[in-house]
Parts: C-alpha cells; sequence; structure tokens
C-alpha cells in the first residue's frame, strides 16, 4: 500500500513539476527588436547653388543652348546684304556674348525669302552671311571662330506670302557649334 | 550762216528721233509671240492590231498605242489626225490598206503597228510606215522587250519617227529634277514625260541643282551632307558619289560638250564667282572677278561659250563670256533681275527668268533676231527652264497649282503640259544630247 501511495506521491510530483517547467517555458518573454524611434539626418545642410550664367550656359546641351536663343537673329532689306542700323545692335550684343564666352564658335546662317531665284538666292544668302561675321570681326570676335553657311530659300523660318513673311525669312542665325 | 544750218538740221533730226515710235530705235522688245518652224507633217495613227499567235492583252496594246501617240502629239513635227475622222473611212487592215481613203482624211503618212505579246511576257511592237499619197511602204522596225519596258518600245518607235524625217530622236530623253516626294528634297531622274521616275540620292540632307553630262553618264549636283552646300557627282552606270568641292559654297555646276569639264559657282574666295574646273586634271581656272554676286554658269552646246549671271551692274542681270572668262558682254538690259540662263541647243536662243514684282516668267531670247519672247504668263513663280535636246521644248518649275511641279512648255508659247504631281517637283534639267 505504502508503495503504492509513494509511485503516486512521485507521479504526483513530476506532473507538478513539469508542469511548472511548461509554465517557466511560457513565460519567458520573447527578445525584443531594438527599435531605433526616430533618427535625425545629419547630412550637412547645403545652401541651394545659385548658378551663374555661365554656369547654366555650361550645363547646356549645344541643341539647348540653341534654343535658348543667346544669340539674337538679325534681317535684311528685300535684295539686299548691308547691315541694317537698326539691326547693329543686335550685333553688338551677340558679339558681347561672344567676347565673355571666347571658346564658343558660331555658324552664321545666311536665308532668303522666296522671291528669288534658287541659283541667286544662295549667293545672297552667302553675302548675308558674311556680311554678319565682317561686322562681328569687326566688333572683336576673332575670324577663326566665326563660320558661314547660305540656305538660300530652302529654309524658310516662316511660311506665307506677305511682306511679314518675307521679311522674317530674310535673315542670318546665328547658331553655336562648340562651347 | 553755216552755225545757224546746223543748229537748224540739228533740231530737225532731234525733233524726228523725238517722234518716232520707241520700238524702231530701243534695242529689245518684250511679249512678241512668234509662230516660225516648219508646217508639221499630218499623220494617222489608226488602232493597233495583235498578231494570230500574241496573247490577248489589251492594257499592254493601249499603252504602247497611246505612248506612240503622245509623243508624236508632243514632237511638233508631226500632227496627228484626230482619232474621230478615222470613222468616216474603212477600218484599217494592215494586210489591205485603202490609201485613198487615208488620203481623203489628209493624212500624209500613216503608220501601222502590230503587237505579239508572248506567254513568257515577251513584246514585239512591228511598226511600218507608209506615204500616203504615192501609196509607198517607207521603213518598217520591229522593237522586242520585255512587258515592263513597253513605254521604251513605244518611245523607241516615236524616235525612229523623228530620225528618218531628219529630227532629233527625243523621246528616250530624260530630265533630272530635285522632289521632296518622298519626305525630303532628293534627285530623282524620269522619262521626258514624267513617267517612270527613279530616285538617285538617298540622305536626310537638302541636295540641289542637278545637271546632266553630255554623254548622260554623270549628275553634278550640290548637297549639304557635310553641311555645307557641296559639289557632288553621281555616276549613274557604277552608282558612284565622288565629292567635288573642299571650301566654301559650290553650286550651279554645268558641263562642257566633251563632259570633261565642269564650270560652277564657288564662294572659296569669299565672294560667290565662276570657276571651271578639269575633270582629267583637276585643274581649276577662276572665270570671274568682281566683288558682286556672280552665278548661274551655263555652257552653250558649242562649248565656245558660257551665259551666266551677275550683279555687276547693280541688278542680277544676264552675261555670255567666252568659255575662257574673256569677252564678256551684257545680254539682258530692261528689268532689275534677271536669273537662270539656259542656251538652247542650236545656240541661236537663251532662256532665262526674270522676276517682275514678286512673280518669276520664263523668256527667251533670240540672240540672233535681237527678239525676246515670253513663255510663261501667270500671277506665279516659273523657275529654271530647261532646253529639250531638240530645241522645240522647255521644262520649267511652277507653283502656279500652289506647290511647286515641272512643266514643259514649248518654244513659243504653247502646249504647256504638266509631268509631276506628286510632293514638291523643282530644278529640272534635260538630258542636253541624245544618241
Amino acid at each position: 500500500m505504502k508503495k503504492r501511495l509513494f509511485v503516486i506521491l512521485i507521479s504526483f510530483m513530476l506532473i507538478v513539476f513539469f508542469s511548472t517547467c511548461k509554465k517557466k517555458e511560457v513565460k519567458t518573454e520573447p527578445v525584443k527588436k531594438p527599435v531605433v524611434e526616430k533618427v535625425e539626418e545629419i547630412t550637412p545642410k547645403v545652401e541651394k547653388p545659385v548658378l551663374t550664367e555661365e554656369e547654366i550656359f555650361q550645363k547646356r546641351s549645344l541643341e539647348e543652348a540653341n534654343k535658348v536663343g543667346y544669340l539674337k537673329m538679325i534681317h535684311f532689306d528685300f535684295d539686299k546684304y548691308y547691315i541694317k542700323d537698326d539691326m547693329k545692335p543686335i550685333l553688338h550684343a551677340n558679339a558681347e556674348w561672344l567676347l565673355k564666352h571666347p571658346v564658343v564658335e558660331i555658324l552664321a546662317e545666311g536665308h532668303c525669302d522666296e522671291r528669288g531665284t534658287i541659283e541667286y538666292n544662295i549667293a545672297l544668302g552667302e553675302k548675308r552671311a558674311s556680311a554678319a561675321k565682317n561686322y562681328l570681326i569687326s566688333l572683336g570676335v576673332p575670324e577663326a571662330r566665326l563660320k558661314i553657311i547660305s540656305y538660300g530659300k530652302s529654309k524658310p523660318l516662316v511660311r506665307g506670302v506677305d511682306e511679314e513673311t518675307y521679311y522674317q525669312n530674310r535673315r542670318s542665325e546665328f547658331t553655336i557649334t562648340k562651347k | 550762216m553755216k552755225v545757224l544750218k546746223i543748229i537748224i538740221s540739228l533740231f530737225i533730226v532731234g525733233f524726228i528721233i523725238g517722234i518716232l515710235p520707241k520700238d524702231l530705235y530701243s534695242q529689245q522688245e518684250v511679249r512678241i509671240r512668234i509662230k516660225d518652224g516648219m508646217p508639221m507633217i499630218p499623220v494617222a495613227l489608226p488602232g493597233f492590231v495583235l498578231t494570230k499567235d500574241s496573247i490577248v492583252d489589251e492594257s499592254i496594246k493601249k499603252e504602247i498605242y497611246e505612248t506612240l501617240w503622245n509623243d508624236l502629239k508632243f514632237s511638233r513635227v508631226f500632227k496627228l489626225i484626230p482619232k474621230e475622222h478615222y470613222s468616216y473611212i474603212q477600218k484599217f487592215n494592215p494586210s489591205n490598206i485603202t490609201f485613198k481613203d487615208w488620203a481623203s482624211i489628209q493624212a500624209n503618212i500613216l503608220i501601222s503597228g502590230e503587237i505579239e505579246i508572248s506567254k513568257e511576257k515577251r513584246v514585239v511592237f512591228s511598226f511600218k510606215v507608209y506615204e500616203v499619197k504615192s501609196e509607198k511602204f517607207i521603213f518598217g522596225r520591229n522593237f522586242g522587250g520585255k512587258v515592263e519596258f513597253v513605254r521604251l518600245i513605244a518611245h523607241r518607235a516615236a524616235d525612229e519617227m523623228m530620225k528618218k524625217f531628219g529630227e532629233k530622236p527625243i523621246f528616250n530623253s530624260k530630265i533630272t529634277f530635285v522632289s521632296s516626294r518622298d519626305g525630303n528634297k532628293e534627285i530623282y531622274i524620269m522619262d521626258y514625260d514624267g513617267r517612270r521616275k527613279k530616285r538617285i540620292t538617298y540622305n536626310k540632307y537638302i541636295d540641289l541643282l542637278p545637271s546632266w553630262s553630255f554623254d548622260n553618264e554623270k549628275i553634278l549636283y550640290t548637297s549639304y551632307r557635310r553641311n555645307n552646300p557641296d559639289l557632288y557627282m553621281f555616276s549613274l552606270y557604277t552608282g558612284k558619289t565622288e565629292l567635288l568641292s573642299t571650301v566654301g559654297a559650290n553650286y550651279c555646276a554645268d558641263w562642257s560638250p566633251e563632259s570633261d569639264t565642269i564650270v560652277f559657282t564657288s564662294t572659296k574666295k569669299g565672294n560667290a564667282e565662276i570657276f571651271s574646273k578639269s575633270m582629267k586634271t583637276g585643274k581649276e581656272r577662276r572665270l570671274t572677278f568682281n566683288r558682286t554676286i556672280d552665278t548661274s554658269p551655263n555652257w552653250s552646246y558649242s562649248g565656245r561659250e558660257i551665259a551666266f549671271t551677275s550683279q555687276r551692274s547693280g541688278t542680277p542681270q544676264i552675261y555670255i563670256m567666252d568659255a575662257e572668262g574673256t569677252n564678256i558682254r551684257r545680254i539682258t538690259h530692261e528689268g532689275s533681275y534677271h536669273d537662270s540662263p539656259a542656251w538652247s541647243p542650236d545656240g541661236t536662243r537663251l532662256a532665262f527668268v526674270s522676276r517682275i514684282e514678286a512673280r518669276f516668267d520664263i523668256y527667251v531670247y533670240n540672240l540672233r533676231r535681237n527678239v525676246i519672247t515670253k513663255l510663261t504668263e501667270n500671277a506665279f513663280r516659273n523657275e529654271n527652264p530647261s532646253w529639250s535636246p531638240d530645241g522645240r521644248h522647255v521644262v520649267f518649275s511652277s507653283n502656279r497649282t500652289g506647290r511647286y511641279q515641272l512643266y514643259i512648255i514649248d518654244y513659243d508659247g504653247t502646249n504647256l503640259i504638266k509631268i509631276t504631281n506628286k510632293g514638291e517637283n523643282k530644278m529640272p534639267k534635260w538630258q542636253k544630247r541624245v544618241r
């Protein structure tokens, strides 16, 4: 009888032991992941760069720079290729800009309105481009930086048959080719 | 007393000159239409027949017939008897020709045509030419070829007619021109009647002012493909393209009759001047020397002279110089803007463009008679005249329909025909010489 009681006691104890053991396991708290609540970025404060006009120009591609139009075009009288007085300030501004940008090379294009023959207009366009080129040279722009091309009447700026259209098309445009 | 007499006589002479009509002593007269040339030969061209062995293809028959009809009609040598008149007489029978009938409808020449089309799509066109009055067979030819060349076969037959009657064959001649039909200004060639167009340049740049060599093997033109107007030479039979110029704008090229020297405008010396260049030695020679624009050189078919445009008087005027650049004389005096001079093949006439207000018209200056004829008359721009190899027709461009198209007009301002329709077409140059 005593032996039986002992066994029961032992087994009871064992049960108690294991149950407590189990309980202890449940009680073990999971390891908390360290959570950083707020991290202050410590990147150095840079003031927004104010690019100079020069730097903006340098950043642009040739194509973009030409779109902006740093160099303004000039217009000519019908059948003529001399530089008109009212166009001179434009060339002065162009020359000033070119002198500020000593590496820039440009192409002066000569264009005509459609009231001339193809053959004669190529020559006339060339005369217009070279008149513009020579004027820029006279203002101190080195000749080596200036090239010319004539398109005659093959590249009109605008289409139309009125005097304003013709005026717009009789022009010399300046394209930046190197910077 | 003597002094008084002289004064009085001077006064009288002055008075007479004053009352003379201006035309009597003015050097040039404008806007005179002349109807000269030979009377045209009346030709009857009854419908062609297919031979017994031929496969039946009405479209081929029609194509040959109509091409030959149009060529003869265009020729200014032959006058076609209207088709309606053929219905007044017996139906044409090639094996039994009733010449009296054809004489009754005023035909001097009768052409009969037989066509045989084989299963392998080969065509044989045999045509026979008769003189109606004498009821005699004059000559005949057989032409054979693949079906796709039926137009050529008909043109050959028309050329044989021209040769037989002492005229230059022109119906296989070609015209080179600039067209935007494929989106960009490129150089093309085509038959004289505007058919069978063929593109010869393929680039994204502007191509301008093509010009045939006299041997018809090369075309000079200007292209912006190096971002500069440069002169290029295209060889038709090898397909090769050569760059000829180095610096400046180089354009308006034309050939010497031997096709061994070219003449062109160049700005290499800083101003538009005319240069010649030997294609054998490459040696260049400057022909004009002045600070104004000299351009548009056009070599005469004899090789002795070059017509060109110069602004030396203040406005662009036409001049002629000897091929070496000497003996320069001014041709146009009236008007303020002339350009695009083009020698007629016989050297007696110069076609050119004259601007009045914003309009361009084509004029022909007869150097022998000192008379100017106006070829075109409308409120548009008519440009770049070029002569047919026989000097009876002038091809030019005009924007009379809103867009530039090519037209042919006869030397006397008649028979205007339009030969292009698609895109814009400009700067035509007819082959100068035919074989």
